[in-house]
């Protein structure tokens, strides 16, 4: 029996309007992608890695297609449906963090769950775990503006996950750190999500990223297109 | 300064971001409005008397005085004979009722045509030559009315004009119109009816005595005059009489002006807010100027100059809504000065260059003073800082103490000031305000300290959310602070002015109940507000004393006498009924003994007219201008009295009628017999005295009415009261604009995050809620302090009034209530303009 995709982009066209102008960023991009498994989004800054991400997150909606997730077309939930979805099912993680700088490291990541409606305890235990898992153990009273751009992204990590959610969507997430911080970010990232079955997409400029990749799309002109493992090193 | 390419990022910007400029503009438009409205009411309230005044008195230099019973006509004779003065003119002057005319008050003017030449225009024009202008000689009850007041009630040549005239009503002819030369002579023109000297004589049943006379003189002339004059006559420059009324009002426009001014500092908050926001977010922008070379001076003058234009264009508008403001609030100042002061005609509040000027520059004064703060914050950023944007409000937050610090300085100076400044209102008000601002200036440690003691319980009750909320309006303190403030003075000025209200209210029905004693009152309608002096007809007395069930009645006499102080009410009461202890402030010796030394003699005083003259406590004398020369009274009391703020001298009939000739009585109290009904007796007493003008009003109806003029004088009071409020609750609006469209990738996060918009909305309720619950707190002894400034200070040095302070605490809950649901109403906008945007685009913004 065939496996059925979580994530399943048919046709979808996104277009942007400025003035008299019409910008196509995607166009007709259909994929599948499987419980699990870890794509990476690439292309040139601008091209359309942001939006894709944020259609499968429902945060934005495609112009024409259709992007189903877990079986749910997501353009025909309401706003608050959406905001429900994205709750149970997607962990975000950002370039440039968007830690709520008036909430301590432990709210942060306990926030996600508290809107999920956990109870604070356990909303506490399990970003108390997450923390000491991304290795922020005893920071958890400190406010985000303390810590340094990978101690930062590493709270987001824990934030996105503190829901355990199927899906997890990085949009360049070691775009705004230096080399070695990026790649232990990457590492945290690969080792909390893959290897807890969950499927992770990211929207990267880096190389290293690719190599960890199973798949590698590129966006080119607003279309999606897969790269073959061979050709991986050369599109860096 | 900055240069042209710097001037023009600042101009740009203004343009690009139209909510923000929009907010500062109208921030300016309604601080100005308010001032400006109630600057042009009050000239032209002013105007409208000097107009009136330059009508009657005309060109006359000097005007011969008498006491209630006028001047005798045969001195005018003996001026021209003795004297050889010609340049001299008999008048008559009172009020009366057009009855079909709107019921407004009329001056009635009676000159002689023949004497008029070197004095007012109006009798001197054309129309003399009319042959028809012949009646206004022959017949007795000819009139000529203003040609507008003519053409706005459609009277004619020969049509009747009834009067209620004192307590009679009587019916004119209109014999001629008279002409303005300008439209200000108009308006003055419009509320006078002109007569012959001898016609007006006999409508105001005078016989052969006049108001006065007129006199063209110079100062040998007049010298000779004045020695001329008989005891009890006195000669005055004729300027007097408008700079007395000037004096009257001064302190009721005063405290109009001061609150006027409380509005345009709360606008002043609003402005302050919008620039220190648009500061915060181009912090890059400023960063990277500074990085490219700008030093701190060009990009404060870059601040100062965006905000001045800004304030400019909110000035003009200002001028415009001010303009269109003052045409209601002309017409509010007039109706109180026309109950409390005197017979004032306003055609409208014109916008006049100097009050232009002066609201343009105020305008422009207050923009630059509130953008002062934040121009020179941004100053300070430096390039490095301009990527971090949590370095102004760290900043903000590291000065919290020291502002509030400066505040308390400030209040203590102001208290001081009310403290030293001993008499002066204008100091008295310099003081209050210095008060107010020091005390807003403590919001945002205020704010700071209830997040610190709300966010642990915010949290246990809320959850994260409730942290965040308390957290966030603490973060942006530099602005929400202000707004906080803004909110609290504005809220602190309704409770400080409810209380105040109140307690005036509540002392005067008090006063009321103690000083009106009798069952009933008959007295002829005042024409002209207090300064008329109604005279019942002789015959009124004994026809209501014959009224079945009447009892007993006792007779009021009011009156104007010279004095070396000015001119003075004397108020004349009937002997057999003392006045009420409780009514005494002070009392020479036992107050039950008072009475018995004003019998014989003495006189008590209001309140207000000790404090006005300086009379100490006990021991003080009064010289007064008697029929039969100067005498001295000594002052055996002072009396708490609120009718008018000018003060009274109240002396008993029998001492009265020894030094004066004049016998009228101007009202009656009537004493219902034990056992018969007031409602009945005053039924009879109506159909006693039917055909006559007289009101016949029971106790209860007439304070009453006493209340509802009270009521309509602070009718401008709370309308400003109102406004400032709106100015407040557009500053929390735009405070809140301001705050969540510099959160907007904050609050996108938070929707990626799980949140809905059910929550976003309670999210945002909470931190407005907060805002204005922390408002609310501090406004409460603010407001308290400031109504005991009010009641204390102000009120005494304006009016000499003294009274208790009542705390009453429904006004002090629904100022809280009213606190928070502006705050959380001002919310309404910015949530909705969240839901509107795109989340992706959200994201995306810095």
């Amino acid at each position: 029996m065939a496996k059925i995709p979580l994530i399943r982009l048919e046709c979808v066209s996104k277009d942007y309007t400025e003035g008299d102008e019409t910008r196509h960023v995607l166009r007709e991009a259909s994929m599948q992608l499987m419980e699990g498994e870890l794509v990476a989004i690439r292309g040139r800054s601008g091209s359309g890695k942001t939006t894709l991400l944020n259609l499968i997150a429902g945060i934005d909606a495609p112009t024409a297609g259709e992007v189903w997730v877990d079986g749910l077309s997501l353009g025909r939930l309401s706003s608050r449906e959406r905001t429900l979805f994205r709750r149970k099912h997607v962990g975000f993680v950002f370039q440039f963090f968007n830690l709520i700088p008036t909430l301590t490291v432990l709210e942060n990541v306990r926030l996600p769950a508290e809107l999920g409606g956990r109870p604070r305890e356990q909303a506490s235990a399990r970003a108390r775990a997450l923390l000491a898992e991304v290795g922020l153990a005893g920071r958890e009273g400190s406010f985000p503006d303390r810590l340094s751009g990978g101690e930062q992204q590493r709270v987001g990590i824990a934030r996105a996950l503190v829901q355990e959610p199927r899906i997890v969507l990085a949009d360049e997430p070691t775009g705004n750190l230096d080399d070695a911080t990026g790649r232990s970010v990457l590492e945290l990232l690969d080792r909390l999500t893959r290897g807890s079955g969950r499927t992770l997409v990211l929207a990267t400029h880096s190389p290293q990223v690719a190599g960890l990749a199973d798949r590698v799309l590129t966006i080119e002109d607003g279309r999606l297109v897969a790269i073959a493992p061979a050709e991986r090193g050369a599109e860096g | 300064m900055p240069t042209c390419t710097l001037l023009r990022t600042g101009l740009r910007d203004l343009v690009r971001r139209p909510l923000h400029t929009g907010l500062m503009v109208l921030g300016v438009a309604l601080g100005v409005a308010v001032v400006v409205a109630i600057d042009l009411a009050n000239a032209a309230a002013r105007r409208g008397f000097e107009r009136s005044a330059e009508t009657v008195v005309g060109r006359a230099t000097h005007q011969v005085l008498g006491g209630p019973a006028g001047v005798p006509q045969d001195l005018l004779l003996r001026i021209r004979t003795d004297v050889g003065l010609r340049a001299s003119a008999p008048v008559v002057e009172d009020f009366a009722v057009a009855l079909d005319l709107d019921r407004q008050p009329l001056r009635i003017l009676g000159l002689d045509p023949l004497s008029e030449g070197p004095f007012r225009t109006p009798l001197t024009g054309a129309s003399m030559a009319d042959p028809r202008f012949a009646r206004f000689f022959t017949e007795p009850k000819a009139a000529l009315v203003a040609s507008t007041l003519a053409d706005r009630y459609g009277l004619h040549i020969g049509s009747p004009l009834r009067l209620r005239v004192r307590d009679r009503i009587e019916t004119l002819e209109v014999v001629g119109l008279v002409h303005a030369e300008e439209p200000a002579e108009a308006a003055a023109l419009e509320g006078l009816v002109l007569m012959d000297v001898g016609a007006a004589q006999r409508l105001f049943a005078l016989g052969d005595r006049l108001t006065r006379l007129d006199l063209v003189a110079a100062d040998a002339e007049a010298a000779r005059v004045a020695a001329l004059l008989p005891a009890g006559l006195r000669l005055a420059p004729a300027s007097e009489q408008a700079s007395t009324a000037g004096q009257l009002t001064e302190a009721f426009r005063l405290n109009l002006t001061a609150l006027s001014l409380l509005a345009l500092m709360v606008g002043g908050f609003l402005i302050y807010n919008t620039v220190m926001f648009s500061v915060v977010q181009r912090r890059v922008v400023i960063g990277t100027l500074r990085l490219l070379g700008a030093t701190g001076g060009q990009v404060v003058a870059l601040v100062l100059v965006e905000t001045a234009a800004a304030a400019a264009v909110g000035a003009m508008f200002g001028l415009a809504l001010g303009w269109v403001l003052a045409q209601g609030a002309v017409r509010l100042v007039t109706r109180t000065i026309n109950d409390l002061y005197f017979v004032v005609a306003v055609a409208g509040a014109p916008l006049t260059p100097v009050a232009a000027a002066k609201g343009l520059l105020l305008g422009l004064g207050v923009g630059l003073l509130s953008a002062l703060a934040p121009a020179l914050e941004a100053a300070r950023v430096e390039p490095v800082e301009a990527i971090r944007p949590s370095t102004l409000e760290g900043r903000a937050r590291r000065l919290v103490p020291k502002v509030a610090a400066a505040g308390a300085l400030l209040a203590l100076l102001g208290a001081a000031l009310l403290v030293l400044s001993a008499r002066s209102l204008v100091l008295g008000f310099g003081g209050l305000f210095a008060i107010v601002l020091g005390l807003a200036l403590a919001a945002p440690l205020a704010t700071v300290a209830s997040t610190a003691l709300t966010a642990p319980a915010a949290g246990a009750v809320v959850g994260t959310l409730g942290r965040l909320a308390v957290r966030t309006v603490t973060r942006s303190v530099s602005r929400t602070g202000v707004a906080i403030a803004a909110l609290a003075v504005a809220v602190s000025v309704t409770i400080g002015v409810s209380l105040m209200i109140g307690s005036f209210r509540s002392t005067v029905e008090n006063w009321l109940e103690l000083s009106l004693r009798a069952d009933i009152f008959v007295a002829a309608p005042a024409a002209g507000g207090l300064r008329a002096i109604a005279t019942l007809s002789p015959d009124v007395p004994a026809r209501v004393a014959a009224v079945p069930g009447v009892a007993d009645i006792e007779t009021f006499r009011a009156a104007r006498v010279s004095s070396p102080l000015g001119e003075v009410r004397l108020s004349v009461a009937d002997p057999r009924r003392p006045r009420r202890t409780q009514l005494y402030r002070f009392a020479e010796g036992d107050p039950a003994a008072v009475w018995e030394k004003v019998r014989e003699g003495a006189v008590i005083v209001s309140e207000p007219f000790a404090f006005r003259h300086r009379l100490p406590p006990t021991g003080g004398a009064v010289e007064l201008l008697t029929d039969r020369g100067p005498r001295t009274f000594p002052v055996a009391g002072v009396f708490y009295d609120y009718a008018t703020e000018h003060g009274l001298v109240l002396m008993a009939r029998n001492v009265y009628e020894r030094h004066w000739d004049d016998r009228g009585v101007s009202s009656l109290g009537v004493y219902v017999a034990p056992g018969r009904s007031v409602e009945q007796v005053t039924r009879d007493l109506r159909a006693a005295l039917a055909g006559t003008a007289l009101m016949v009003t029971p106790n209860r109806a007439l304070r009453a009415r006493a209340l509802a003029i009270f009521d309509r004088t602070f009718a401008v009071t709370q309308a400003l009261r109102l406004l400032a409020g709106v100015v407040a609750f557009i500053g929390v609006w735009s405070a809140l604009v301001a705050l969540q469209v510099e959160r907007t990738r904050e609050l996108a996060t938070l929707e990626v995050l799980g949140l809905t918009p059910g929550q976003m909305w309670a999210l945002t309720m909470l931190e407005t809620g907060f805002m204005g619950a922390v408002a609310g707190m501090l406004s409460l002894p603010l407001g308290w302090l400031l109504a005991a400034i009010l009641v204390h200070v102000i009120n005494v040095r304006s009016f000499g009034w003294t009274m208790r302070l009542l705390a009453e605490p429904t006004v002090f809950a629904q100022a809280l209530a009213v606190s928070v649901a502006a705050a959380m109403l001002a919310s309404v906008y910015p949530v909705l303009r969240l839901r509107r945007r795109s989340l992706a685009a959200a994201l995306r913004s810095e």
